[in-house]
């Protein structure tokens, strides 16, 4: 299969992914008991109610609102968040771009970390290293990124080291872009780290086993039985092989990351889409809801995508041809 | 009631201590409190920035069409008002009407402008800014929340201007908060509006996405930016006409910035680290002992509010079609089911375990916090196992198999299913603290946490058996008619009434409608108390504990003025000040 067509293929199939997730966010959304009417709640009486589900179409039959949704969305009209007063599409690019930021920083410092450590865990069986290594990500991959989240909040306020949570300082505000970088620069630890350390811990541990189990491939003995130290036979060899779980994995990594995360951006104040959908979810405020559902979907199908491209790339044994 | 009601609520006590006052003055000129700001608690500095928070952002700029609490505050640092309550005291003060009369029948009320007042952008604030607002209030177009709140006797306030600086407001018939109900009303800027009251897009004009340049302010803030999911920054207003009373002009703070932050935990870190100054929210019974510690190290102030106003509120579902084809009608829905089980509640140790002692306990809705409408002889249930057993078993429950429940003469379990919602964790404990205590008089609790959304949601169709909810109500009964009158919208046990379901509700409406309309403050008093035995008796809400609420403030807060409803700070931002001008640590 050629590249070309491979990648249409794949466009498709995301497409479809975004249609279904987003057309199901909608109908369970609206089937779901409760609107953004209902925050009005005993606040106003049903007159006033029901002029508020006539104004967001929450009193037409499911089947005419999806389909006038669905219309809309082909003409990448989102609808009106009831919470925000504003288009959802709008709202998405812009918190779309800050969870970027954000996981974007976090995807690579895992990765910075993760992987050389699970090729450092996964080459040496026994030794007092691996074995703190393997017991730190085991302790990280225990721990809530909630919890996380709030350790590293603790800790910035303990030592005044960071700013404790947002993304920029309001007292920076009216700066030059420099002063602005630098005043993110400041805001993105926290929150990054507590995305980063688990997912770190998991490719520790993911490479780890993967790097063991080529080390036992019989290539890999015969490249060391051919006088390859243990070491190129480790970099040349088992590695790009023990890539293929990993960068399975790193796809749906991708994909939730730039998806946001509730714990993390709710918990750090960090304006991203994760506290979005959040929310957009307290507030049943559906098209919001669905525009977050499809956003994560997009994401997803990407990073699966990215995923499956840097395989064929690590991995010379495969082809497009060989990715269903 | 809706959260953001409670500005609405606070205006309310304030009434009644005017009432006497106004019935005095009559067909005179009226001698209000100055508007001056009064003396400050600590020589206040000019200057600095005081950060505050919110849990979330503004639907609106726009107080007509939005009554949610971001936009609620955004209207007390910006916008203005004819007249004030002042939180602290009770007491109406003047505003941007700097005096008034009322007439010999106490309907109509003659409002004096104060002169030279304009808004931000220079234009003079009159009398057609004031008519403006009452135009857009009745609109239909618009729909806004204030249209019910400004009918009396389900009619339309009568609004007048004679000239520029004079409004007459006249009532349809006798209403005993008069214009004390104005503290509620957020003036809105003619010249800026009018087009789109015409257009009928008013409700959707001065929304989120307004660039804050656009705003006017006539309050002593003006929002000049707004990073979504970030923060509102709001500068002083220049053109602002409060002064203090050595003639400086107000505000003192020349910055307040709102952080938004959804969670908790996550502002008390920062107020802990000194980031922002304090919450809009009082603390949780959780977080208090901390407090107090940082208090002791003078790292933080502890301000205690008082006993809050607003209790949690356990009602059974009393429509007559929920319990119709059920076989627990027979006895579910009774007085003596709701008495049994207010009996059978120890309300000290319910205040000791839900609240961890930071609580009082309490018999009605009206708490010890409502000063002026509390009654300390209401008819109480002391903690006794027998004497609820003893009601149970003249319902017909008894236990008959041997097992832990009882049941009526059918062989139907004492059960019912209770919803609260989830997340809620002084809420879940309550459920689970009745759930335990109703165990040993053989009722079956089954807690059922969900969504606020939903639990609402499903008690708006009638969907439920029993809920545990929390919600506001003002403090003033007469402005309070949706809780109390069965044709009420937060009459929650039984909504939206054609005719009273009951004779006890019939003569509540009766007593509610009487004691609204009378001007006398210890007849209105003696009324309410009647409808406060009554509800006892029938217990529709089952009450047992309310907090004492607490705020923490970082110490470089000055001249601060408490009040228990929202905003408790910032509702007299002009007066607000730093120790020594200057910001937190970012």
């Amino acid at each position: 299969m050629s590249i070309g067509r491979y990648l249409l293929r794949r466009a498709l199939v995301a497409l479809l992914l975004v249609f279904v997730v987003s057309s199901g966010t909608l109908l369970l959304t609206r089937l779901a008991p409760g609107d953004s009417a209902t925050d009005a709640g005993l606040a106003s009486d049903p007159a006033q109610r029901a002029r508020l589900r006539g104004e967001l179409g929450l009193d037409r039959p499911l089947g005419a609102q999806y389909l006038d949704w669905l219309a809309g969305a082909l003409r990448f009209d989102l609808g009106w968040s009831v919470v925000f007063s504003r288009p959802v599409a709008d709202l998405l690019s812009e918190r779309a771009l800050n969870t970027a930021v954000l996981a974007s920083v976090a995807l690579v410092g895992a990765t910075a970390v993760g992987v050389p450590l699970g090729l450092y865990t996964g080459a040496h069986a026994s030794g007092f290293g691996p074995g703190l290594v393997r017991t730190l990500s085991v302790v990280i991959l225990s721990v809530p990124p909630l919890l996380g989240s709030l350790f590293f909040m603790l800790f910035a306020a303990r030592t005044g080291w960071l700013p404790v949570g947002g993304m920029t300082s309001s007292v920076l505000a009216d700066s030059g872009w420099m002063t602005w970088a630098i005043d993110l620069a400041r805001h993105i630890p926290l929150p990054a780290l507590a995305l980063a350390l688990p997912l770190a811990a998991t490719l520790e541990q993911l490479q780890s086993q993967a790097i063991r189990e080529s080390l036992r491939e019989p290539f890999v003995r015969a490249a060391q039985a051919r006088g390859l130290t243990f070491s190129q036979a480790l970099r040349h060899h088992a590695w790009r092989v023990s890539l293929a779980p990993v960068l399975g994995l790193y796809g749906l990594m991708i994909g939730s990351l730039f998806s946001g995360s509730f714990a993390v951006e709710v918990v750090t104040g960090w304006p991203g889409l994760g506290r979005l959908m959040f929310d957009a979810l307290r507030a049943r405020d559906l098209y919001l809801v669905t525009g977050c559902a499809a956003a994560g979907a997009c994401f997803i199908a990407l990073g699966t995508l990215t995923a499956d491209v840097m395989l064929v790339a690590a991995d010379p044994r495969r082809r497009m041809g060989d990715l269903r | 009631m809706n959260r953001q009601s409670r500005a609405l609520l606070t205006i309310v006590i304030v009434a009644i201590i005017l009432i006497p006052y106004a019935y005095c003055a009559r067909g005179r000129d009226e001698a209000p409190p100055s508007a001056l700001a009064p003396p400050p608690t600590e020589q206040p500095t000019r200057g600095g920035t005081l950060i505050a928070t919110a849990r979330s952002e503004p639907r609106s700029f726009n107080r007509v069409a939005s009554r949610d609490f971001p936009t609620e505050l955004f209207a007390t640092l910006t916008q203005g008002r004819l007249v004030r309550v002042n939180r602290q005291t009770q007491e109406i003060e003047p505003w941007l009407a700097e005096k008034w009369t009322t007439s010999d029948d106490g309907r109509s009320f003659t409002l004096t402008l104060r002169d030279g007042v304009v808004w931000s952008d220079g234009i003079p604030f009159t009398s057609a800014d004031v008519l403006f607002t009452f135009q857009a209030v009745y609109d239909e177009a618009v729909g806004s929340h204030y249209t019910s709140t400004f009918r009396v006797a389900g009619k339309p306030l009568t609004v007048t201007a004679p000239d520029a600086r004079t409004v007459v407001i006249t009532y349809p018939a006798p209403f005993a908060p008069g214009i004390r109900q104005l503290d509620n009303l957020t003036l809105l800027p003619k010249h800026k509006l009018e087009a789109a009251l015409t257009a009928g897009t008013l409700a959707k004009a001065w929304t989120a996405a307004t660039p804050p340049a656009e705003l006017v302010s006539i309050g002593p803030f003006m929002l000049t930016r707004y990073e979504p999911g970030q923060r509102l920054v709001y500068e002083r207003n220049p053109r602002y006409w409060r002064r203090d009373a050595q003639g400086q002009q107000l505000p003192y703070l020349d910055q307040i910035v709102i952080e938004i932050i959804p969670e908790q935990d996550t502002e008390m870190v920062r107020l802990q680290a000194g980031q922002v100054d304090f919450g809009q929210q009082q603390l949780r019974a959780t977080d208090i002992a901390g407090m107090r510690t940082l208090a002791a190290q003078g790292k933080l102030q502890l301000l205690d509010l008082g006993v809050s106003t607003d209790p949690d509120s356990f009602f059974f579902n009393l429509r007559a079609k929920q319990w119709a084809n059920d076989p627990r009608g027979a006895w579910l829905p009774r007085k003596e089911f709701r008495q049994a089980i207010s009996h059978a509640v120890d309300r000290e140790a319910f205040a000791e375990t839900v609240f961890l002692g930071e609580a009082v306990p309490i018999h009605g809705p009206v708490t010890p916090g409502n000063t002026r409408w509390f009654w300390p002889n209401i008819p109480r249930y002391e903690y006794s196992v027998e004497k609820a057993r003893a009601l149970l078993e003249g319902l017909g429950l008894k236990n008959r198999d041997q097992d832990e429940w009882l049941e009526d003469d059918n062989g139907t379990e004492a059960r019912f299913t209770l919803q609260t919602f989830r997340g809620s964790s002084i809420l879940e404990r309550s459920a689970a603290v009745l759930r335990d205590d109703l165990q040993k008089i053989g009722i079956a609790v089954d807690v059922v946490a969900l969504e606020a959304n939903t639990v609402i949601s499903r008690m708006l169709e009638g969907q439920f058996e029993a809920v545990w909810m929390a919600f506001q109500g003002d403090l003033d009964p007469a402005l309070n008619k949706d809780y109390w009158l069965s044709s009420g919208t937060a009459h929650v046990w039984n909504l939206n009434q054609q005719t009273p379901a009951t004779d006890w509700e019939r003569q509540i409406d009766e007593l509610m409608t009487q004691q609204a309309s009378v001007a006398d403050e210890s007849e209105r008093k003696r009324i309410f108390n009647d409808v406060q035995r009554i509800f006892s008796e029938h217990l529709p809400i089952l009450h047992f504990a309310t907090p004492r609420l607490y705020l923490a403030v970082t110490p470089r807060v000055v001249n601060l003025q408490l009040a228990q409803s929202r905003p408790q700070l910032l509702w007299s931002p002009d007066t607000l000040a730093i120790r020594g001008g200057g910001r937190p640590a970012s």
